[in-house]
């Protein structure tokens, strides 16, 4: 039941969401607000069991929802189960204007790396990975709902600098609603981000000092985060240290620029999304080559030092690639290049 | 059966005649206990607000129902007034102009102020004390929760209670409330004591604002206007630390020049470090400069804005009659056309009675005369006796349905009764 589930399933979902969200600028409706939280809803759930089947589809052959595929759809889930949240409690406000594009974004980039392939489930073992890839997780969605509530601040200061009266028809949360959400959205997502930050940073020290290699700290998705990082902390020390930084639309702002920062650094990742992972994969590979470790290869390549034990069922590497599960025998004789690791 | 209304609105009678015929709640009762034993078959509700006093009255018959006259006397004798003097000011509707007046009244399309929340309420209490009173029956149960039921739809299916159209509620509720979440922890600054301030602040204050100051070139003024609101009056020399520490500034002051210049609000604009500011300036002249609001933070709205504001409002609200009065006339119409199939209740039991009498008679006798039949035959006869029955009323049934629609079907029944000899 669960394979019958695709993207397009939750995706057209949140779409249907996000039209009747525009319609809320055209025309009254009594029954729209429960066919909204109907539709959103059963985008969650479709979105949910679709996480599940991926999950139990490369499980255990690699780290459940491990790719980067995964990783945009697993932070457009949270960002919907926010867009729910806030929409079942403040119905009158069209937070979905705001929120439903961003989430639509995150699986657009989802579909864009849909081939990228998922780490070997000895990954699981590390846990500065889990810190890493979590942190960075919830500390982008936080950066999103920073910006969203951000640019609802400066919608909303700009309707009331203009004297516009509240209209049924778009009603946003009160100034002070929105000033408290964005400012605490740009601390959580610098506290986030800086502990994903950290645990990449502890991962690949730990793997350079064991000997096995590790990232270049050169690495392009590295010094974007970390740019990414200096930002919110520089952003949050404005905050504290300026007080009128705290006030207004300076706060909006500071959430809005941190989006870009983020876009910067996820841009990095889309364009370069080995470069940052598989790499990092291989070392490791490398380093547990004394112990059983599973990972993916290409089926033509380290014929002779593999022994093939199956074919890989996950399900977002195309035929193309003709990727397959091996087994590394100990010991195995030297892996090829990082070339080796590149899909065609 | 006759529903009827007779009182006075802000429509037809004066302030000095609604306060002569008002009813506190403790009279309503008496008054209602009272009329119960003058005309103890019929029912009845009082409504009485400060804008209206309105008797319902409603029986099964027109003999048990009290007459216009009659209601106006009661009116007249509770109150100890001449009944004459008041009787060109009270009105009379009955029939579907009462229940239809009880309608536009519930959904407060005949309130002073078109679309106020509280007569929904005001006429709740009432049929419910009618209700505890032991004097509203089934006709006025009908009618009073057909009206409740009105009054939801009308401010669910239309925009008629969504807009403001008091300067104050306006300031308030439309400008305030998007710049702050809550008022209970806001400074609220206001500058003169004159009525709008009062009005404003108690709009305030039923928001839930808490820390209110007034500061007024009178000190008298300003202490009793604070009094009366539970606030707090400070002189009028203190006014820069007020501005410096205000959230929300109503201003209204008679002065023909600004209170507060830019000048005035650049030295201390630095000490606010860019908190959001909400100006409310209701004076003419402005009290606030107008460059006051390109400052960082500030959001000035002056009488201008807001009054136009309260005029886009009232038309708006006018633009949604039509669809209000729809709902009023679709339900008006419903609720008559079951008060008046309600009236042919009697005779279509009778006739239903005399067909089933008939029906059982038949059978007994076909029953006695086929003992070999067994239960499972004798069912099967039963149900085709049943639906015969069914059959040959549904044509006169619907015919009386049809006919009221317009109005009780006296002529129709009369006929039925001695067509079929239904007797009472």
């Amino acid at each position: 039941m669960l394979s019958g589930i695709s993207l397009l399933c939750f995706t057209a979902s949140y779409g249907v969401a996000l039209a009747l969200e525009v319609t809320r600028l055209m025309f009254r409706s009594g029954i729209r607000g429960a066919v909204m939280l109907l539709f959103a809803t059963a985008g969650l759930v479709a979105h949910t069991l679709y996480l599940v089947a991926q999950a139990m589809a490369t499980a255990p052959a690699t780290l459940p929802l491990s790719s980067w595929y995964h990783w945009y759809l697993l932070a457009a889930w949270l960002l919907a189960v926010v867009y729910l949240y806030l929409t079942y409690y403040h119905p009158r406000n069209p937070i979905g204007l705001f929120l439903l594009p961003l989430v639509l974004l995150l699986i657009a980039a989802a579909y864009y790396v849909r081939n990228d392939a998922p780490p070997p489930a000895a990954q699981a073992r590390t846990v500065w990975l889990w810190v890493h890839v979590l942190g960075f997780l919830l500390g982008t969605v936080t950066v999103f709902i920073g910006f969203a509530t951000g640019v609802m601040y400066l919608t909303q200061s700009w309707r009331l600098k203009n004297k516009l009266p509240p209209s049924s028809r778009f009603k946003l949360p009160s100034l002070e609603w929105l000033q408290t959400a964005t400012s605490r959205a740009l601390l959580i997502s610098m506290l986030l981000v800086g502990v994903g930050v950290i645990g990449g940073v502890v991962r690949n020290y730990l793997l350079l000092r064991s000997a096995n290699g590790g990232l270049r700290w050169s690495d392009p998705t590295i010094w974007s985060s970390a740019v990414l990082l200096g930002w919110l902390v520089a952003a949050v020390a404005f905050n504290a240290l300026y007080r009128p930084s705290r006030e207004g639309r300076k706060v909006a702002y500071l959430t809005v620029a941190s989006f870009g920062f983020l876009l910067l650094t996820l841009a990095v990742t889309l364009l370069l999304p080995e470069a940052h992972t598989k790499v990092g994969w291989r070392l490791e590979a490398e380093g547990w080559r004394q112990s059983v470790g599973w990972v993916l290869a290409p089926t033509e390549m380290n014929r002779q030092t593999t022994e093939r034990v199956g074919t890989s069922t996950h399900p977002t590497i195309s035929p193309c690639h003709c990727a397959s599960v091996v087994r590394i025998s100990p010991p195995t004789s030297d892996l090829r290049p990082p070339t080796l690791w590149r899909f065609p | 059966m006759r529903l009827q209304l007779v009182g006075c609105s802000h429509h037809n009678a004066s302030l000095a005649i609604r306060e002569r015929l008002a009813f506190s709640p403790q009279q309503a009762r008496q008054a209602l206990s009272a009329l119960r034993e003058r005309f103890p078959a019929a029912e009845a509700v009082l409504l009485s607000t400060c804008n209206r006093v309105e008797l319902y009255t409603a029986a099964e018959s027109e003999a048990a129902s009290p007459s216009h006259q009659e209601v106006v006397h009661f009116l007249a004798d509770f109150h100890r007034l001449d009944a004459a003097a008041i009787f060109d000011d009270v009105l009379e509707r009955s029939g579907t102009d009462a229940v239809r007046h009880l309608f536009y009244v519930a959904s407060s399309l005949d309130s002073m102020v078109m679309g106020e929340a509280q007569i929904l309420g005001q006429v709740k209490q009432a049929y419910e004390l009618a209700t505890n009173c032991g004097a509203a029956g089934p006709l006025l149960h009908g009618a009073f929760q057909a009206a409740l039921r009105v009054a939801r739809r009308v401010a669910s299916e239309t925009t008629i209670h969504q807009r403001r159209t008091s300067v104050a509620s306006v300031a308030v509720g439309d400008f305030a409330r998007q710049i702050f979440e809550r008022f209970e922890d806001k400074q609220v600054l206001v500058i003169g004591a004159g009525k709008m301030a009062e009005e404003t602040m108690r709009y305030l204050s039923a928001e839930g604002a808490r820390q209110m100051t007034v500061v007024n070139r009178s000190c008298e003024r300003a202490e009793e206007l604070a009094k009366a609101v539970s606030g707090q009056a400070e002189p009028w020399e203190r006014l820069p630390d007020l501005l410096t520490a205000a959230d929300l500034i109503v201003s209204t002051t008679g002065a023909g020049q600004p209170v507060v210049t830019l000048e005035m609000f650049r030295r201390i604009e630095p000490r606010r470090f860019q908190r959001p500011l909400a100006v409310i300036d209701l004076a003419v002249p402005r009290d606030f400069e107008p460059a006051i609001a390109d400052c960082l933070g500030v959001y000035l709205y002056t009488i201008d804005d807001l009054s136009e504001v309260c005029r886009r409002n009232r038309e708006a609200r006018q633009k949604q009659w039509p669809a209000a009065e729809s709902i009023i006339e679709e339900e008006a119409a419903r609720f008559m056309s079951d008060l008046h199939h309600r009236a042919t209740a009697p005779t279509i039991r009778r006739l239903r009675e005399n067909y089933d009498t008939v029906k059982d008679d038949e059978l007994t006798r076909l029953f006695n005369k086929l003992p070999e039949l067994d239960g499972k035959a004798q069912t099967e006869i039963r149900q085709a006796f049943e639906r015969l029955v069914g059959k040959l009323l549904h044509p006169p049934l619907q015919s009386i349905r049809d006919e009221s629609q317009e109005g009780t079907p006296h002529g129709l029944l009369e006929a039925l009764r001695r067509l079929f000899q239904l007797k009472d």
